[in-house]
């Protein structure tokens, strides 16, 4: 037993663990040997950086470029000003992944995230300009990007048309996250296992339509739930050596 | 579309890499059709992944190849590139940190055929920052912040005392919210005192090794004949990471390691006979190290925890900075490097760093372009940006940029922006370092016309723009 402490005054006292959840540590393990099972090289649901979001996001951004611009004949696409398109939508229900997806796809647009409780940051010219988080827009600045007249793209949890119109904007608003398919969730989860995969040439487990719908049922179109749900799962399934299976 | 085919192999995959060594190898090509490739880029850093917000940072990047491969060609590249000085490899449950080797073939019109591979870094030697921070919160500010909770208080009941005399319902309200909130405060901090007196405890040394003992010391003066059920100290480790942001960010924990301690079991301490104990926990040889990579930490924690039957009981949690003290820990893995070499590379390697730090200051016909540079290569070292933009702050340069694009708002806070003038995103010439010029209204036509091109300027340093990572710049008319 360990001695852990010694009293300055004279009286001797008892010392014993009364508890004692310790393992020896595998911290630097690398991967290969945990995740090999899987064929994975990390847990595919973890939180993703930002330009790998906008990868993988599963989203149709043909009505979004329709609303604010157009498609030209070579493939580019051209916004038009006093233009905005905004997403409605609950947390969890792919807003930001939306917004990122734009990005990607177009060079010159530029994106702002609008924190909570904090000043709000600089917004810089952008064709178009993607706004996250939209609502909290304080509104003598609201007025003066607005008054810019540059094609828009918000994801809001408030509707912004009457203050779009009062600037002179044509507004096209989707609300997402009403409904979700088994097939769309399906496709959204088995890209981000797809991009976690270790080696090509080997199998990797999927998630099937029916793990899909199952999971629909419980948590409804929140696919962030499922998504912190199935980090748990392949957590314990790859800690444990177990066979990964998303759904038991 | 052609096929491109790359894969990374490490010379020592299984070595366990350490401050200020090179990582060496070899990344491999081979394409099925002719691709034009407008370089192959290798880049060593880390990244973490999990349950926690993405955070990286990058050591060292290098072009190995640049031009066309034919279809069928194997072709193969040696590189030899620094390793991140920190934070140490780590695989948990909710966090992760990975050292990697990425290559990616840059290709015109097409996705960048990648490749990546781990390897190992447990460093000798943390950030000078991870080691000032392991510091408690000085005796004041926790005063001060006592003394901010009790005026709050005693204004929140002259509050509701005033509410309920002019408007009783009100006053009701506030007094329903206000009371178990002053009481439940009472109970953690005001009823173990009057029975154990002031209770002072603190960390003896700023940081620990692993192997060693993480040393505190517990004094109190009774004030009254008091029993107590237990006094323990409890070692806990845990990840603690946030994910999202804003109303979305959300905090994860996983306790992986929890040892408690009984310093002392049931009994009766006498009134005004003192106590005191020197504690010495041990931490693990195999311990992970302290980190703090924004929304990814590790942290080591003992609680000191006095159980008092039926009453409140006190307790006060320490942060433990579990760090490297310069020397190879005794439990680590075999295949290390000898001892020797590795401190000298890493003596050399730090006093490389202090020297790149210091340069710029001391020389008065410093340019634009030697202080670019040297923010260029610093540019994810927090504490040496912040030592050179100090060192320049203030100087006026000549410049050559290229105008991005104008900020549509620059933060009303922002005491930087010429009246009715313009704050622009640009970025130098060479290297490319960005930047925030503060541009005044007579310059609005001449920014507007550079338009891509390359706009000469003279400006004024004023600071470092930390959310975007930019050099802010007056622009003198």
């Amino acid at each position: 037993m360990n001695v852990i402490a010694k009293q300055v005054e004279s009286n001797a006292y008892p010392q014993q663990e009364a508890q004692r959840k310790d393992r020896r540590f595998d911290w630097q393990t690398p991967q290969c040997t945990r995740w090999q099972q899987a064929n994975l090289f990390r847990n595919p649901f973890g939180e993703l950086d930002r330009n790998e979001r906008a990868e993988l996001a599963v989203v149709d951004l043909e009505e979004l470029v329709r609303s604010v611009g157009n498609r030209q004949p070579d493939g580019s696409l051209r916004f038009e000003g006093h233009k905005a398109f905004q997403l409605l939508g609950e947390c969890g229900r792919g807003k930001t992944s939306r917004l990122l997806a734009v990005l990607r796809h177009v060079p010159d647009a530029e994106y702002v995230y609008l924190p909570e409780d904090q000043p709000c940051p600089a917004i810089p010219w952008g064709w178009p300009l993607v706004i996250d988080e939209a609502q909290r827009l304080p509104r003598r600045i609201r007025r003066e990007v607005f008054r810019s007249g540059v094609p828009l793209i918000l994801a809001t949890h408030r509707d912004l048309t009457p203050s779009l119109r009062r600037a002179g904007y044509s507004v096209t608003s989707e609300r997402i996250g009403l409904t979700l398919t088994p097939e769309k969730l399906m496709t959204i989860l088995n890209r981000r296992i797809v991009a976690s995969k270790r080696n090509d040439h080997l199998p990797i487990p999927t998630i099937t339509a029916a793990d899909a719908a199952r999971l629909i049922q419980q948590f409804g179109t929140d696919v962030r739930a499922i998504e912190s749900y199935l980090y748990d799962v392949v957590q314990q399934r790859v800690e444990t050596d177990a066979e990964v299976r998303f759904i038991d | 579309m052609p096929k491109c085919d790359l894969s990374i192999e490490l010379d020592e995959p299984e070595r366990i890499y350490r401050t200020g060594d090179k990582v060496r190898g070899t990344v491999s090509v081979e394409t099925d059709d002719s691709v034009k490739c407008k370089g192959l880029t290798v880049t060593s850093g880390w990244r973490t992944h999990g349950r926690g917000n993405v955070a990286k940072g990058t050591a060292e990047t290098a072009t190995v190849f640049a031009g066309l491969w034919e279809a069928g060609q194997r072709e193969s590249y040696r590189f030899e590139l620094e390793v991140a000085d920190w934070p140490p490899t780590y695989y948990g449950n909710y966090v992760n940190v990975e050292h990697f080797i990425d290559a990616r073939v840059k290709i015109p019109w097409a996705f960048d055929p990648k490749a990546s591979h781990e390897f190992t870094v447990r460093p000798l030697q943390a950030p000078a920052a991870a080691y000032d921070g392991s510091r408690e919160p000085s005796g004041c500010f926790v005063k001060a912040f006592i003394a901010f909770v009790v005026i709050g208080m005693v204004w929140v009941f002259v509050g509701a005392l005033a509410a309920f005399i002019a408007i009783p319902w009100v006053g009701t309200v506030i007094a329903l919210v206000a009371i178990p909130l002053t009481l439940l405060i009472a109970a953690k901090t005001v009823l173990p005192m009057l029975m154990l007196g002031k209770v002072h405890s603190e960390l003896v040394d700023d940081f620990v090794t692993p192997g060693e003992n993480a040393k505190v010391k517990l004094s109190f003066q009774p004030r009254r004949n008091v029993s107590i059920n237990q006094i323990s100290a409890t070692l806990t480790g845990a990840e603690v990471c946030v994910s999202g942001s804003g109303s979305n960010r959300t905090t994860h924990r996983h306790q992986f390691f929890e040892s408690k301690h009984e310093l002392l079991s049931e009994t009766t301490l006498q009134a005004g006979n003192r106590r005191e104990f020197d504690l010495a926990i041990p931490i693990p040889g195999d311990a992970p190290y302290s980190f703090d990579l924004s929304d990814n930490d590790l942290k080591w924690t003992i609680k000191l925890h006095i159980d008092l039957p039926r009453w409140p009981d006190w307790s006060r949690e320490l942060n433990v900075h579990v760090l490297p003290n310069g020397s190879v820990a005794p439990d680590l893995d075999p295949r290390l490097d000898p001892l020797t070499s590795d401190l000298d590379t890493d003596e050399s390697a730090l006093h490389e760093s202090e020297v790149v730090a210091a340069a710029p200051p001391t020389d008065g016909e410093i340019t634009f372009a030697e202080t670019a540079t040297h923010l260029w290569q610093s540019r994810h070292n927090e504490s040496q940006v912040d030592l050179l933009v100090e060192a320049v702050l203030g100087m006026t340069f000549d410049m050559s940029v290229f105008v991005e694009r104008r900020l549509l708002y620059s933060g009303r806070e922002d005491p930087h922006v010429y009246p009715n003038g313009y704050a622009v995103w640009a970025r130098h010439d060479n290297p490319p370092l960005p930047l925030v010029l503060y541009v005044p209204h007579e310059l609005a036509d001449e920014f507007e016309q550079a338009g891509r091109d390359k706009w000469p300027i003279r400006g004024t340093v004023v600071g470092w723009d930390r959310e975007h990572d930019r050099l802010q710049v007056k622009v003198i008319d």
